[in-house]
């Protein structure tokens, strides 16, 4: 067996060699000189042909304007290429992918937890891969502009980039604001999570919070930062804390986040007259959890105030007077121990 | 020893129901109050979770009303029956008593003050108690049923029982471990542990020395102490 074992080492080594050896550089002008041919196309078995002629300056502009096409179709690297088959144009993609991990590692380890690459693994050829999101031969920096990650998302995710363009976030955006939210800021770009995991979804305070808790960006559009402490010290955000940190599997009925009462995609300034969150919207909303509800429970929310005597006169007081009691309370019944223990000293 | 008898059975087991009930509470009401601390999280995670915890403070919130209302319906009938000597009424003399005693720790008079069946303080923590209790559980209810409660009261009310649901429980929670602690277990007088309540005995020293009026009223009435345990030989 070791000797079986050590020739096939050998062997492994002989052929890693050799493919060294083979990759012989090949410039552009090489590929070109055939690939220019408007009348190549590589057929498929479904029947369908693609296209093999390449723009001249295909890689122009790109990020990879540098690159030679053998760094990407290293399968190609042979002159002339060893035939190959494919059921489809997309199986070419399909097979291409696997080529963007050698240089971009990171991002697609972080794609292993998406669930894109999730309905890659599937089987799922609609699910997008490295290319339908940042091109091929183009390929550009995705976030340049900014707009582009929207429109990029859109793509697919046609009915929720309709709602976010008509959303107080992407009519900013359009409008050329970079401080408002996109697409990835909550979604992520690679590693994109279910939006209805449990996990995901009790990170939407965080989420809001890490804008809406930023002093120096609120102070910008007027907008209070207390919104999230006012929230967390809620029944709703006291339970979401809860349960993102208590490290055991969540087992209650979802509790409002944010996005629950303000909206995800279609979301609107609190003053907007659409928005679910304005007086006159607030008990529909209420009711979306609180079948029931009447006219007096919005009431119950302080929306995002702290009671005073001006906004919550009765929860102030309440607040008010057990600050005076308790410390007045402990503070004479300690006394009177002390005063106590005090005196059987004396006596002894 | 010679002990006589203090709490009847059914006081005992009261008592015992307050003391197992109010702990539960605690310890699930209180991460959600401190719910940022680390200690908070450790601990509802070991609850298996806010909703598991929220689900037995719940139940242990609906017995000790359960509790409540069985004692109060209890006095009541009691009193209309005329078959309670109203011990824990508070009274002119316990103010005067209360006075006496803060001198008396003042060293502004070497006569202690000469008490009952209970004392100022007694008669205090269980008045405190009770009113809390109701402050606890109507609140409780309040929050248990937010739209039945915006049904007849302005919707402030919830939050307004939010707070004060928390700050009594908290206020409970620091006389017990301050008030009733030291009373029962840490006092010199009492030190390590006060079991009249779980026995339901007490000994006669200490009636001599804690509720010397009504060991007088014993002596008057039926001679001598009514003696529950022999001394040991």
């Amino acid at each position: 067996m070791p000797r079986h074992l050590a020739r096939a080492f050998i062997l492994l080594l002989i052929v890693t060699a050799r493919a060294g050896a083979q990759a012989p550089a090949i410039d552009n002008a090489t590929c070109l000189g055939c690939h220019t041919d408007a009348s190549m196309a590589l057929e498929l078995a479904d029947g369908t042909s693609v296209p093999l002629r390449v723009a001249e300056d295909a890689l122009a502009g790109s990020v990879h304007a540098k690159h030679n096409c053998v760094d990407c179709h290293t399968a190609m690297a042979e002159v002339p290429h060893p035939p190959r088959t494919f059921a489809s144009a997309r199986e070419i993609s399909v097979t291409l992918d696997a080529q963007c991990r050698t240089c971009h590692f990171a991002n697609y380890a972080k794609t292993l937890d998406s669930v894109h690459q999730q309905a890659v693994a599937r089987g799922d050829r609609t699910a997008p891969l490295c290319v339908d999101c940042h091109g091929s031969h183009g390929v550009t920096k995705p976030s340049t502009p900014r707009t582009l990650i929207s429109t990029t998302c859109a793509k697919c995710h046609e009915g929720v980039a309709a709602q976010y363009a008509r959303s107080v976030h992407g009519r900013d955006l359009s409008g050329g604001n970079a401080d408002v939210p996109t697409c990835t800021d909550c979604h992520h770009a690679h590693d994109v999570a279910g939006p209805r995991k449990t996990e995901w979804e009790l990170k939407s305070p965080e989420m809001c919070g890490r804008c809406h808790a930023n002093p120096a960006m609120m102070q910008k559009y007027g907008l209070s930062t207390n919104v999230l402490r006012t929230y967390l010290t809620d029944f709703h955000g006291k339970t979401a804390s809860l349960r993102s940190h208590q490290g055991t599997p969540v087992n209650g009925a979802v509790v409002a986040r944010c996005t629950d009462c303000h909206g995800v995609h279609d979301i609107q300034k609190a003053r907007d007259p659409q928005s679910p969150v304005i007086k006159a919207n607030l008990l529909q909303t209420c009711r979306r959890c609180h079948a029931g509800a009447t006219e007096n429970f919005p009431g119950a929310w302080l929306s995002h105030y702290d009671p005073s005597l001006h906004t919550a006169p009765l929860v102030y007081g309440v607040k008010v007077a057990y600050a005076v009691i308790i410390p007045f309370m402990i503070g004479g019944l300690g006394l009177q121990i002390l005063l106590h223990l005090w005196r059987l000293m004396a006596n002894r | 020893m010679t002990t006589v008898k203090r709490f009847s059975g059914l006081e005992r087991v009261e008592h015992f129901a307050v003391m197992s009930l109010f702990a539960v509470l605690a310890l699930t009401g209180f991460p959600q109050k401190f719910y940022d601390h680390r200690w908070a999280q450790v601990l509802t995670g070991w609850l298996g979770g806010v909703d598991t915890a929220r689900f037995f403070h719940r139940a242990a919130g609906v017995a000790f009303g359960v509790l409540l209302a069985v004692h109060v319906a209890r006095l009541v009938f009691s009193v209309v029956k005329g078959t309670t000597a109203l011990s824990m009424v508070p009274a002119r003399q316990d103010f005067a008593d209360a006075v006496q005693t803060i001198k008396y720790y003042l060293r502004l008079t070497d006569t202690p003050a000469k008490f009952d069946r209970f004392d100022y303080r007694q008669k205090f923590e269980y008045w405190g108690l009770i009113l809390g209790s109701f402050i606890v559980v109507g609140t409780g209810l309040a929050l248990l049923f937010p739209i039945q409660t915006a049904l007849l009261l302005p919707g402030q009310v919830i939050p307004a029982a939010y707070v004060a649901h928390s700050q009594e429980g908290l206020m409970a929670f620091l006389v017990v471990i301050v008030w009733h602690i030291y009373n029962a277990h840490l006092s010199p007088d009492v030190f390590p542990f006060d079991t009249s309540i779980f026995t339901g005995d007490i000994s006669v020293e200490r009636m001599h020395h804690e509720h010397p009026l009504e060991l007088e009223r014993m002596v008057k009435t039926e001679g001598a102490p009514q003696i529950t345990k022999k001394p040991a030989a």
